[in-house]
């Protein structure tokens, strides 16, 4: 059976809910409500429209904001835990490992490595090929 | 042998305002972000679910850039008019794609609309490129 405009307009109320609401401490019934749907019928359409539940929709949303904030310097991996949404530091690490092949240290020594080379050696990053067919200007520096 | 596509380049006006368009609204990975001494910028986003395909964001009109005033000019009509048509982006539902990103601001050209090949609403990233945003038929 098609889905009805305004049943869309108002699951995608509760997915704008989960995009804002991701850092802190939300349930089915939260954010179900803000779609103004039983929890059992909101599961139900959500997952049919986007194809995973609304708690495996907001894991990604914790994982994704994890991979920005250690992509950053000064901030502990536990402070990223909690900043994200995670109450444990354990299941946060056994999570992002889950879906990334890696923990979250070793995801951020790579990020810092990168940001690093980015900074320092650019060049390194850009195919030669964009440097001559584009005619960008070399410093001399570079 | 050639086995795949590995990156593309997407002309826009604004390298600033698309990395906020393509990373921000629409949820695509930064991959590299690099910045020479002269400024020029190789910015290159991925789209959520194919993390090996690098889309550059290219600024024609950057000064580095080695284009004659007569090219410049030329791409700088194309991207205000929004005139450079860059491909297909998939979504798995195309009415709640375009209600969200109707929220967020996005311009449309069109609704969604069905085609025989699914349905299908076009889409503006505001730099100088538009899309058709699909949801493939179901075989």
């Amino acid at each position: 059976m098609p889905v009805q405009a305004d049943t869309y307009k108002r699951i995608v109320a509760a997915k704008m809910f989960i995009d804002n609401n991701y850092h802190e401490t939300i349930n089915l019934e939260q954010i179900s409500k803000q779609a103004y749907f039983s929890k059992f019928h909101f599961h139900r359409l959500f997952t049919g429209i986007y194809n995973v539940t609304p708690n495996e929709y907001l894991t990604a949303q914790r994982i994704h904001h994890a991979k920005i904030l250690l992509a950053k310097e000064g901030i502990s991996i536990s402070d990223v835990c909690n900043s994200v949404g995670f109450e444990s530091l354990a299941s946060f690490s056994l999570l992002f490992k889950k879906r990334n092949g890696y923990g979250p240290l070793y995801y951020r020594n790579l990020a810092y490595l990168k940001n690093k080379l980015q900074k320092e050696q650019p060049k390194q990053f850009i195919p030669h090929c964009i440097i001559q067919q584009f005619g960008v200007e070399e410093s001399k520096n570079q | 042998m050639i086995t795949k596509l590995s990156h593309a380049t997407l002309f826009v006006t604004d390298q600033d305002k698309a990395y906020n368009f393509y990373v921000t609204t629409l949820g695509f990975t930064v991959h590299t972000d690099a910045k020479m001494q002269n400024g020029f910028r190789w910015l290159t986003v991925s789209p959520p679910q194919q993390p090996d395909i690098e889309i550059s964001l290219l600024s024609p009109l950057h000064e580095g850039m080695s284009y004659d005033e007569e090219t410049k000019k030329a791409f700088k009509v194309l991207l205000d008019k929004n005139a450079l048509g860059a491909g297909v982006l998939y979504t798995p539902d195309c009415y709640a794609t375009y209600e969200e990103l109707k929220a967020k601001g996005v311009e449309f050209k069109s609704e969604p609309r069905e085609q025989f090949y699914g349905i299908e609403a076009i889409i503006t990233d505001g730099c100088g490129n538009w899309f058709s945003m699909t949801q493939p038929k179901e075989m």
